[in-house]
């Protein structure tokens, strides 16, 4: 197996530097930059002309990209026009926001996504499927920005129950318990609401799965050894039936380190997503590279984490 | 049988989920335009608005759209007069998508945003009144010298940074210093106050180490000597930030921006003090005691980010009490929520149509006017397109009254500047034809569509920007006017254009265009030359002409400081526009802003620099926001 994961990470290389070259490419040929924007009489033209030159903008591209690549192997990505800070702390701000809604999100997926499949599956073509397959099919169709929006609606300003927008309480000592309280506080109903659309592709997956495996050969044979039902449902079927589960799972983790865009706006909540639109729109270059090179390196190591785990659950995959 | 009748059903149900995504996606990419105010006489652009108002919620706010508001029913400022309660705190919502950027200082800050926070605990050293001169009531006083053209200011005793340190006339120098310095890279120091000051070249070319023009006089008093004096100094020319020397001293240039005394610990010398900060999302405040016009009423401010498609559910749960903007649109609607209060004013901008004359000539630096190559070349072209339009109906029925039709390229927000007496055209088609006809602008080919007095064929190529759900509908209504009246106008690439590329081809000259559609935001300063002076390049139309350059420049010569001569020109000014149509003004825009019930002693204008209610009188009569039922 190390030999697989060695095989991967080099292969990798190439990729993320291809990645990167097109999409610094595809950022420059956009059109306007940081400046185009700064459409204020009191900005003088020279002044404007003067910072495109401190900032090496009137450079072509590929001088450009040569410029920050040397920079990003050395870890310095820049700075952030709009933000005038290091892109790499302004990002380091953002991710470990999104890294702690990512995780408790995932949680959430899979915390509620596994029993209803599993019940789904066990079941199937009764009731209890049936309701089952009724809310995945409304998941699937409601789109995330209207879920969170009406959940914020309910949840939040008619019930009360959670904050309405932010990561934390404003005003509060960081490190102290009632700061991570009131983070874990504000992170329960966007992870929720995240979790709730974002979980059907797993129920179906594993519902399908199952129902699959359980005309397998192999589970007649459990039975008539008399192995009881409980055993062959939670050895048998389900380590069988998780396969598909295990290798989404790696996607998973990088789609929620960029995909929540429209709930981190909704809840007000300062994360990647957000930041990524923003800096595409104001022509923030570095931030933009930056993060596209990091969503980039996430979907390798996504999938390597993928077929890792799959290597694991399931050892015919394992590739010699 | 049911069974598969059901799954068609969610089969069709499904799709049309699928075109709700893909309708709604294209709001996604929403964009907010680093919507830069300079220096207080800021003149920035204002396409941005247009977005702020569109909304997922309410996409068919024209269902109320019977009801029509009039901006002079809303009064200035909240009605409620109650005793305000010693001590409590309010909630000031920042309404954005966006996080904000945490450039917390005055002189470094590019978002509006930031702008915002700033309001509460940094301040100008200089108030103006509401025509935008600069008064004596601020936390400077001042004294012309027209003989040596130069102005001296003298510093509150009491005015003290939140560390106790005065305020002093070092620390305003050091501000100049530090802004017009090489190495400095934001982007203010470009205004009057800088321009004219004696020997702000030599300093900026590194050739000396301080600025001639500023002369230290003691702790509190400072005189800047200018080349020369012009009225733009007093209506937000002059820089009123001072920037804290004992802090910034140590710190290189380049690198202040990004240092913890802008983005950790900012300090200022307002009626609040910032006590914490989490990135992007909320600061929280609490009372600066020693604050020089006397302790403010509230105990604290938090401020937090909020999106625009909450912002009414906030008002009603009295998340907020206070919010940086609201989105007109969502006016109709919410008119009557019980537990909040709106003021209303008029906005400091306005629409407008442009028609590109000529082109920018890079090398001399100013516009070539070239009305006879260009296809909006004549006048009488021009005035008809203008008689097509009717922008009173286009207030009305996009919004609801509160945008309404302009007159003249001075805004009534300026009410002193503004003239109302001049005729500017309005909507007539039948004047529009004759006007046409005239000129020579006849159907000679029988399609329906006039051709040019040569006989060519005559199509205009009309640009206008997406954002916002009125966009679209907005362009084809003036299409369509323009269609009546016989003048074959297309979109540009036959779609609206994002805001980047549409201002970056109108600033090119693309030839590709003819006519757009833009909005001004104006500064303090009613100076309108750096939109339509000869060598500014944000005179998009590429107008210019002797007797333009001569008002504008009489408008700031030092016989101007006199204001009803100074008045006499604008009027002059906005006349010869009304006459000459490089642009025409299509639409002015109203200001709402909602606030709590609890609130008193805040209005429109409450902001540290301006004539109205100073926030440190700003209060609350009970300790809990009022919510709805």
């Amino acid at each position: 197996m190390w030999k697989f994961t060695v095989r991967r990470l080099l292969i990798s290389a190439p990729q993320i530097l291809l990645l990167s070259i097109i999409i610094f490419w595809l950022a420059k040929q956009m059109p306007g930059d940081a400046l185009t924007g700064l459409i204020d009489p009191n900005i003088s033209a020279e002044r404007k002309e003067e910072m495109r030159e401190q900032l090496g903008l009137n450079n072509p591209w590929y001088i450009q990209y040569k410029d920050w690549l040397a920079g990003a192997v050395q870890g310095d990505f820049g700075e952030s026009f709009r933000y005038k800070m290091d892109v790499s702390e302004l990002v380091w701000q953002r991710i470990v926001n999104t890294f702690w809604l990512s995780l408790v999100s995932v949680f959430f997926i899979y915390a509620i996504g596994l029993p209803l499949g599993i019940i789904s599956g066990r079941y199937n073509d009764k009731l209890i499927d049936q309701l089952i397959t009724g809310y995945t099919y409304i998941g699937f169709a409601t789109p995330i920005f209207i879920f969170g929006l009406v959940s914020l609606w309910v949840f939040g300003f008619m019930l009360g129950w959670f904050p309405t927008g932010g990561s934390v309480e404003p005003g509060l000592e960081p490190g102290t318990l009632e700061y991570i309280l009131s983070k874990l506080q504000h992170l329960l109903l966007p992870s929720l609401a995240i979790a709730l659309i974002g979980t059907v592709g797993t129920v179906q997956y594993l519902r399908s799965e199952i129902i699959d495996t359980k005309q397998k050969d192999f589970i007649l044979t459990a039975r008539a050894k008399g192995a009881p039902e409980r055993r062959v449902y939670n050895k048998h079927i389900f380590r069988n039936s998780i396969l598909p589960i295990a290798a989404f799972f790696g996607y998973e983790i990088v789609n929620l380190i960029n995909g929540t865009i429209f709930i981190e706006q909704i809840f007000a909540y300062p994360g990647m997503g957000n930041l990524f639109i923003e800096s595409i729109l104001q022509r923030d270059f570095s931030v933009v590279t930056a993060l596209v090179l990091i969503t980039g390196v996430g979907a390798i190591v996504g999938a390597l984490l993928s077929d890792i785990i799959l290597s694991i659950v399931d050892p015919r995959i394992r590739i010699k | 049988m049911s069974k598969s009748l059901f799954g068609k059903f969610l089969f069709v149900l499904m799709l049309a989920f699928m075109l709700l995504i893909a309708a709604c996606n294209d709001e996604g990419s929403e964009e907010e335009p680093s919507d830069n105010e300079g220096d207080s006489s800021e003149q920035s652009s204002e396409e941005g608005s247009e977005d702020e108002e569109s909304s997922e919620e309410e996409p068919e706010s024209e269902a109320d759209g019977d009801q029509i508001y009039s901006i002079d029913d809303f009064s200035e400022g909240v009605s409620n007069d109650g005793e305000p309660i010693d001590g409590g705190e309010i909630t000031y919502g920042l309404v954005t998508d966006t996080a904000f950027e945490g450039t917390l200082n005055w002189a470094f800050y590019s978002g509006t945003h930031d702008a915002e926070i700033l309001e509460w605990f940094d301040e100008s050293l200089l108030t103006y009144d509401e025509n935008f001169n600069a008064t004596q009531e601020g936390a400077a006083t001042f004294e012309v010298d027209q003989e040596n053209s130069s102005i001296t200011f003298t510093i509150n005793e009491n005015v003290n940074w939140h560390d106790g340190e005065p305020v002093t006339a070092e620390d305003w120098a050091y501000a100049y210093e530090v802004i017009s310095h090489p190495e400095y890279d934001g982007p203010r120091g470009a205004s009057a106050g800088f321009n004219l000051l004696e020997g702000i070249d030599a300093y900026r070319n590194g050739e000396a180490d301080s600025i001639a023009g500023i002369e230290v006089v003691d702790e509190k008093t400072i005189t800047f000597h200018y080349e020369r004096l012009t009225p733009s100094l007093l209506t937000g020319g002059i820089w009123g930030y001072p920037l804290a020397k004992h802090i910034f001293e140590g710190i290189p240039i380049a690198d202040m921006a990004a240092s913890d005394a802008v983005r950790q610990n900012p300090i200022g010398f307002g009626p609040f003090k910032v006590e914490s900060i989490v990135p992007g999302e909320s600061v929280t405040m609490v009372a600066n005691e020693d604050y020089w016009r006397g302790a403010p009423n509230l105990d604290g401010v938090t401020i937090r980010v909020i999106n625009p498609n909450v912002v009414v559910n906030e008002l009603e749960t009295g998340g907020v009490d206070l919010v940086s903007t609201f989105p007109v649109d969502q006016y109709p609607a919410n008119a009557d929520m019980p537990n909040v209060e709106f003021v209303g004013g008029v906005d400091q901008a306005y629409t407008y149509i442009g028609f590109k004359l000529g082109h920018w000539d890079e090398e001399a630096g100013e516009v070539v006017y070239d009305p006879e190559n260009m296809k909006m070349g004549d006048v009488n072209l021009r005035r008809a397109m203008w008689h097509a339009v009717d922008n009173s109906a286009v207030g009305e029925r996009f919004y609801n009254g509160l945008r309404w039709n302009a007159t003249t390229l001075i805004p009534p927000s300026h009410p002193d500047w503004h003239d109302d007496s001049i005729e500017a055209p309005t909507y007539d088609q039948e004047e529009a034809k004759r006007i046409l006809d005239e000129a020579g602008y006849e159907d000679v080919n029988g399609d329906g569509m006039r051709e040019t007095p040569e006989g060519e064929e005559l199509v205009i190529n009309f640009a206008s920007m997406s954002g916002g759900d009125t966009a679209e509908p907005l362009a084809r209504y003036y299409i369509q006017k323009w269609g009546e009246v016989g003048l074959n106008v297309q979109l540009v690439d036959g779609r609206l254009i994002e805001f980047n590329s549409f201002y970056e081809r109108v600033e090119n000259d693309d030839q590709a265009i003819d006519i757009y559609q833009g909005a001004w935001g104006v500064g303090y300063d009613v100076d309108p030359s750096g939109l339509y002076g000869r060598t500014a390049p944000y005179n998009y139309p590429r107008y210019a002409s002797e007797e333009n350059d001569r008002l504008l420049q009489e408008g700031i010569s030092e016989e101007a400081f006199d204001v009803e001569t100074r008045q006499q020109i604008y009027s002059e000014w906005q006349q010869l526009m009304v006459e000459e149509i490089p642009v025409f003004p299509t639409l002015y825009r109203s200001l709402l802003l909602p606030a709590n019930n609890r609130v008193v002693n805040y209005d429109m204008h409450s902001d540290s620099k301006s004539h109205g209610v100073y926030l440190h009188e700003l209060g609350v009569t009970q300790e809990e926001p009022a919510v709805a039922e």
